[in-house]
C-alpha cells in the first residue's frame, strides 16, 4: 500500500500542439529545447528506471537460480523450476486467490462509499465542508501500519470491543482464527483508509458532468435516481475507470494489513506476503525472486486487461479526451 | 446549486456527520487505547476507565524510548529528504513537461506511471542485496533512495498539472515591461508555482511517511529504521508480553503530524489530489 | 549529446552514491582510544543494555559496548542478523541468540571460533540444557546467558477440587480431564508462531521422539521424526483438548502473554508457561488488574507428561551470546562475553528481567530464590529441558510445523505424516511457504 496514486496528469503527453511542434524537428531552436527537456527531466527519469528497472532485471536473474542467502555455495542454476515450482504450489493460487478477493471486494465497496462521499463533499457547501474535507484527508493520511494496528486491536480478544458492538457472534469469538472474518478485516482495514482517495478522485469526475444536463433532465421529469443513472455516472465513466484502475493495482500489491493483522495465518496469505516470507524471512532469493516476478506479471496482466480490455483512457480522464 | 429543498440540505448534513464519524472514530480507538493504563488494556471497552498518559511516558522516556525516539528521528530526516530530492527533481521534471517540446516527454510520464504500479515487494531483494555490498543497508540514505521511487512519480503527474495551469505568458509580458529574466521567474513565476510546489511536497510527505515495506527489509536497528518499522520491535512489560498500549502511543505520535497537515492544508491538499481532472 | 547527458546523469548517480557510502561510515568511530563493540540485543526490560554498561566501565576503558535493539519476535531478530551477516558486515561484534538459530548460524560460518579454553570455562556449571543449546558439531559456539523453560502452572484449589495430586508428576491426560472435570479450560498457545514449535517439540520429545532425526544433515537429506509414535501422540493430546473442549476462547491466536492473561483473569486454571508469568501477575496482584486471590492459588509442577512412567522433556529457550564471524576485535569482543554472561549479571538479570539463569549457582542465591519461589522446579525443568532441532533450517522446520499444526482444532492423526511430508518439499525446494 505504499504508492498512493493520482492519475491526474498521466495524460500530459498526448498533447496535440507537441506533435505539431516535433514536425518541426531538426530546427536548432527545437532542438536546443530537446535538449533542455532532458537536462531536467533526465535525473528524474533517470532514478525512476534504475531504482525499478535493476530491482526487476535482477529479480529476473536471480529467479533462474536455487540461491539460499545462508549457503551461498550451494547455489545452482536451475532454470524455470522456481517458476514450476510456484506454479504447482497450491499456496500460491490460495495466495493469489485473496489477493484477487481482496481486490474485488475492496475496489467494489470503496467504489460505492467513495462515490457517496463524493456526492457529499460535491453537495455540501459552507462551513461544513472545510470540516468534511479535513474528515476525509485523516484516513488518506493515517500510515496503513497504524491503521491496521487500530482495526486488529477492536477485534482482538483482550483488547478490542467489537465483540460487544457485534453482539450476537459470542464475546469469545476470535475473527482472526477463521479464513473468512480475517479478512473480512483485512478488508475494512483497507476500506478504511483508501476509499477517501477514491472518493476524491471520484469528486474530480462529478465535477466534470455539466449541470445543464441535470436541469435537462429534471425538466424532462427524471427522479433523482434516474438522473444518477443517466446523468451522472455515464459521465463520470472515465473517472471512474481510472480510480478502478489505480486502485486495484494498489490493493493488489496489499502488505502491511496482512503482515500486521495476521501474518498470513488462518489461510490469509497474499502474493506481496508471499513473496516477503520467501526472500526475507526464509532467505531462499531464488524461489523469492521468482515469486515477486510473478506478482509483477499480474500487475502488469491487469493494467493490460484494463487498457486493451475495458479501454481505459487515462488522457480522458483528465478531460482531454 | 442554490435550489436545495430543506429536506434535501438536512439530508447533506447527515451525510456530512456520517462521513466525520466515519473519518474519527478509528482514530479515537487508538488514541483511546494510548490513554489506557495497563490495566485498562484488556476492559474490552472503547473508553479508559481512567486517562493514564503511562504509555506516552514510556517511549519517550521510558524504555520505550531508547527504540522510539531514534526512530522518530530517522523517519522524520527520511522523509523531509526523500520528499525535499523528489520535489526538486519532479520540479524540473515537470516544468519541461509543462513548458518545453521535446522527444520522449511521454516516455517519461509512462515511465513515471510504471513506477508508480511497481510492487514495492520486488524491488526489496534486490536492492537489498546490492545495498549490503555497497554498504547502504540500514543507512539513512539507503531508505531515501527507494522512497524516491515513492514519492517521485506523484510529484511529477501533481506538479505538472499544475504547472499546465499557469499563465507562463506573464513571464515575457513581465520581461517585455523591463524585467530581467531572472526578476521575471522569481517575482511573477515563483509565487504561481509555489502553491503547486508545496502541496506536491505535502503529499509526496504523506506517502513516504507510510511506507513498511522498505522500513522493515533495508533497516535493522534503530541507526535508520523508521517509526513504522520500529513499532513491531516495541516489547510490554516482559520478554513476551505484547506491548499494545506503546504502539498505540507511538502510533498517535506518528499520526499527529498528518493530521496537522491535513487540517491546515485540507484545501491544497485536496486540490492537489483531484487537480489535473478538475480543470476539465 | 547523448554522451553529454550520460556523463551529467552518471556524476550525478556517482555523486549521490559517494555521499550516502560517507554517511554510512560516518557512524561507529570513537575517536577516544576505546574500541567500540556492537551487541544486537533482543528487547528486553533495559537489563542487557544495563549490563553493557556495566561491562564497558569494569574493561577500564579498553572497550566500550554499545547494546542495538533488534525487533521482539524471535524470527524476525534472525531476519535481521541473517542478512547482515550474509553481507560479511563487519558492525556486529556481539549478538544475542536465539538458541534455535545457533546451528544455522554457525554451520554458515558467521559466528568466531570460540577458543577451547573459553569453552570449557563457559560451560562449567551451566544447566544441561542450555550448553546442549548452544553446541554445534560438538564445540560450544556460542555463551549460554540466560536459559528458559516452561511449567505446567495450576490453581491450587481447582487440582484439589479435580482430586489431582500434584506432587506427583502429572500426563496431559490427567490435566485435561481434570480440566474438563472442573469446566475450566488449559491454557495453550495455539497460535501460528514458535510458541506452537516449542510445544510440538516438547511433546514429541517427552514421547521419546524426536522432529529430526539427523539434525546435522543439508536441507534435501534431512529425515523428520514426525511421522511415528511419538509424533501421534502428540496429535492425540492435542484432539484430546479439542474433543475435552478445554482449550479455552481465542486458542488459534493465543500467546504465551495471551495465556499467562487468561489465566490471570480466571479463564484457565492450568496452562503451560515461561516463569515470567509469576512476575508479571505479581505485578498484576499488587497494581490492582488481577484478584490477589488468584495470584495466592498459583502452583506450578513439571511440565506434563506423555505417559507416566517417562519423564517428560520441558521446552528449552533463552538466549545465547555469539561473537561475529566478521567482527575486526573478536578477541576483546570474548572479554565482553565472559563479563556478560558472568554469575553476577545472570542474577541480576533474573530478578530484573524475568529470565531464568543459566549457570546453576545462580539459583543458591537468597535474592533469587525469594524472587523465585519456584526456584527448584525450574533447575530441573532445565537440567531435563530438550532443545528444539538443531538445524541448520531451522526456520523451515519450525514454519512448516506452525502451518500444519495449527489450527489445534484441526489437527488429526494424519497430521504428524502430512506434515513430515510437507516440511521435506519446502526444504527440497519443491515448495513454498
Amino acid at each position: 500500500m505504499s504508492a498512493t496514486t493520482t492519475p491526474q496528469a498521466a495524460g500530459v503527453a498526448q498533447d496535440p500542439a507537441g506533435r505539431k511542434r516535433a514536425a518541426r524537428r531538426g530546427t536548432d531552436r527545437s532542438r536546443q529545447e530537446a535538449r533542455l527537456g532532458w537536462y531536467l527531466a533526465g535525473p528524474a527519469f533517470v532514478i525512476l528506471v534504475l531504482v525499478t528497472g535493476y530491482p526487476i532485471l535482477q529479480a529476473l536473474y536471480d529467479s533462474l537460480w536455487s540461491y539460499r542467502l545462508t549457503a551461498p555455495d550451494d547455489r545452482e542454476f536451475v532454470g524455470l523450476r522456481n517458476y514450476g515450482v510456484i506454479l504447482t504450489d497450491p499456496l500460491w493460487w490460495s495466495s493469489l486467490g485473496n489477493t484477487v478477493l481482496i481486490t474485488v471486494v475492496t475496489v467494489a465497496v470503496e467504489l460505492v462509499i467513495g462515490f457517496a462521499l463524493a456526492m457529499v463533499m460535491h453537495k455540501v457547501l459552507g462551513w461544513l465542508r472545510p470540516i468534511v474535507r479535513t474528515a476525509i484527508l485523516i484516513p488518506y493520511a493515517i500510515i496503513t501500519v497504524v491503521s491496521a494496528y487500530a482495526w486488529q486491536y477492536a477485534f482482538d480478544l483482550t483488547t478490542g470491543f467489537m465483540n460487544s458492538v457485534v453482539w450476537w457472534v459470542g464475546d469469545d469469538y476470535d475473527w482472526f482464527a477463521n479464513k473468512w472474518t480475517a479478512l473480512l478485516v483485512i478488508c475494512l482495514s483497507e476500506i478504511w483508509k483508501t476509499t477517501p482517495f477514491i472518493s476524491l478522485l471520484l469528486l474530480a469526475g462529478l465535477a466534470q458532468v455539466p449541470e445543464d444536463m441535470h436541469e435537462a433532465a429534471k425538466v424532462d421529469g427524471a427522479t433523482a435516481w434516474e438522473r444518477l443513472w443517466r446523468v451522472t455516472l455515464p459521465n463520470m465513466k472515465a473517472s471512474i475507470m481510472v480510480a478502478l484502475l489505480f486502485r486495484a493495482l494498489d490493493a493488489f500489491r496489499i502488505f502491511d494489513n496482512v503482515y500486521i493483522m495476521t501474518g498470513g495465518a488462518a489461510g490469509t496469505e497474499v502474493v506481496s506476503s508471499l513473496a516477503y516470507n520467501q526472500t526475507i524471512s526464509r532467505l531462499e532469493i531464488g524461489l523469492g525472486s521468482a515469486v515477486s516476478v510473478m506478482l509483477f506479471l499480474c500487475v502488469l496482466l491487469i493494467c493490460f486487461i484494463a487498457i486493451k480490455g475495458f479501454r481505459v483512457d487515462l488522457a480522458r480522464a483528465r478531460g482531454e479526451g | 446549486m442554490g435550489a436545495l429543498s430543506t429536506r434535501e440540505r438536512v439530508l447533506w448534513y447527515v451525510g456530512a456527520l456520517l462521513i466525520v464519524l466515519y473519518a474519527l472514530v478509528p482514530v479515537a480507538w487508538i488514541v483511546s487505547l494510548s490513554f489506557k493504563s495497563e490495566t485498562d488494556l484488556a476492559n474490552r471497552s472503547f473508553l479508559p476507565t481512567a486517562f493514564s498518559g503511562d504509555n506516552y511516558r514510556e517511549i519517550f522516556a521510558g524504555n520505550g524510548s531508547d527504540l522510539f525516539l531514534p526512530a522518530l528521528r530517522n523517519s522524520i530526516i527520511t522523509c523531509l529528504l526523500a520528499t525535499l530530492i523528489a520535489v526538486v527533481l519532479a520540479m524540473f521534471a515537470a516544468y519541461a513537461i509543462a513548458r518545453l517540446d521535446f522527444p520522449g516527454k511521454r516516455v517519461v510520464l509512462t515511465s513515471a506511471l510504471a513506477v508508480a504500479v511497481f510492487p514495492v515487494i520486488t524491488m526489496v531483494t534486490p536492492l537489498f542485496n546490492l545495498w549490503r555490498r555497497i554498504g547502504l543497508y540500514d543507512t539513512i540514505p539507503g531508505l531515501i533512495i527507494p522512497y524516491l521511487a515513492l514519492t517521485l512519480p506523484i510529484s511529477i503527474w501533481t506538479m505538472s498539472a499544475f504547472f499546465r495551469q499557469i499563465p507562463w505568458d506573464m513571464e515575457q509580458a513581465a520581461q517585455v515591461d523591463g524585467a530581467t529574466s531572472w526578476q521575471a521567474f522569481r517575482k511573477v513565476i515563483v509565487p504561481l508555482a509555489a502553491p503547486g510546489v508545496f502541496t506536491t511536497a505535502i503529499i509526496a510527505f504523506f506517502i513516504a511517511w507510510n511506507d513498511f515495506v522498505f522500513g522493515i527489509s533495508l533497516t535493522s536497528t534503530s541507526r535508520a529504521q523508521p517509526v513504522p518499522a520500529a513499532l513491531s520491535s516495541f516489547t510490554g512489560s516482559s520478554y513476551f508480553v505484547q506491548p499494545t498500549g506503546a504502539i498505540s502511543a507511538a502510533a498517535v505520535v506518528v499520526t499527529i503530524p498528518v493530521v496537522l497537515l491535513a487540517l491546515v492544508f485540507q484545501r491544497r491538499i485536496v486540490a492537489g489530489l483531484t487537480n489535473g481532472a478538475v480543470k476539465g | 549529446m547523448a554522451s553529454r547527458w550520460l556523463t551529467r546523469t552518471g556524476v550525478v548517480s556517482a555523486g549521490v552514491l559517494l555521499a550516502s557510502t560517507l554517511a554510512a561510515c560516518g557512524d561507529g568511530s570513537s575517536g577516544t582510544g576505546t574500541t567500540t563493540l556492537n551487541w544486537y540485543i533482543n528487547p528486553d526490560n533495559g537489563g542487557q543494555q544495563a549490563i553493557a554498561q556495566s561491562c564497558s566501565e569494569q574493561s577500564g576503558g579498553a572497550y566500550r559496548i554499545e547494546a542495538l535493539i533488534l525487533p521482539s519476535d524471535a524470527a524476525q531478530q534472525r531476519e535481521q542478523l541473517m542478512r547482515r551477516l550474509a553481507g560479511n558486515d563487519s558492525s556486529i561484534d556481539l549478538m544475542s541468540l536465539d538458541p534455535v538459530f545457533v546451528p544455522e548460524t554457525a554451520e554458515a560460518g558467521f559466528l568466531a571460533p570460540m577458543p577451547a579454553e573459553l569453552q570449557a570455562e563457559l560451560s562449567e556449571g551451566v544447566v544441561q540444557g542450555a550448553v546442549q543449546g548452544a553446541t554445534w558439531n560438538d564445540e560450544l559456539v556460542a555463551a549460554p546467558f540466560w536459559a528458559n523453560t516452561q511449567l505446567l502452572w495450576y490453581r491450587q484449589s481447582v487440582a484439589e477440587a479435580a482430586g489431582l495430586d500434584m506432587s506427583q508428576p502429572v500426563t496431559w491426560d490427567q490435566v485435561v480431564d481434570a480440566a474438563e472435570q472442573q469446566g475450566t479450560a488449559i491454557g495453550v498457545q495455539g497460535q501460528r508462531g514458535e510458541s506452537m514449535t516449542v510445544w510440538v517439540n516438547a511433546m514429541v520429545e517427552s514421547a521419546g521422539g524426536q522432529i529430526i532425526e539427523n539434525p546435522e544433515a543439508r536441507g534435501p537429506d534431512i529425515r523428520l521424526g514426525l511421522d511415528s509414535d511419538a509424533g501421534r501422540a502428540a496429535a492425540a493430546v492435542m484432539q484430546r483438548i479439542t474433543e475435552a473442549g478445554v482449550a479455552g476462547p481465542g486458542i488459534d491466536n493465543r500467546d504465551e502473554a495471551g495465556t499467562a492473561n487468561l489465566f490471570q483473569q480466571d479463564g484457565a486454571a492450568f496452562m503451560v508457561n515461561w516463569p515470567f508469568v509469576y512476575a508479571q501477575a505479581q505485578g498484576a496482584a499488587e497494581g490492582g488488574s488481577m484478584d490477589p486471590a488468584i495470584f495466592e492459588d498459583y502452583g506450578w509442577a513439571q511440565f506434563p507428561r506423555m505417559t507416566p512412567d517417562e519423564p517428560s522433556a520441558p521446552p528449552l529457550g533463552g538466549i545465547d551470546i555469539g561473537v561475529s564471524a566478521f567482527s575486526e576485535n573478536p578477541d576483546l569482543a570474548y572479554e565482553a562475553v565472559r563479563c556478560i554472561v558472568s554469575e553476577d549479571n545472570q542474577a541480576s538479570y533474573m530478578i530484573s528481567d524475568g529470565n531464568p539463569a543459566a549457570a546453576e549457582s545462580v539459583y543458591d542465591r537468597p535474592e533469587v530464590q525469594e524472587a523465585y519461589p519456584m526456584y527448584d522446579v525450574i533447575r530441573t525443568s532445565l537440567q531435563e529441558a530438550a532443545p528444539r532441532p538443531q538445524t541448520a533450517y531451522y526456520n523451515e522446520v519450525s514454519q512448516g510445523i506452525q502451518d500444519r499444526w495449527q489450527p489445534v482444532s484441526a489437527v488429526t492423526e494424519q497430521t504428524p505424516a502430512l506434515s513430515a511430508e510437507f516440511i521435506g518439499q519446502v526444504l527440497s525446494g519443491e515448495r513454498l511457504l
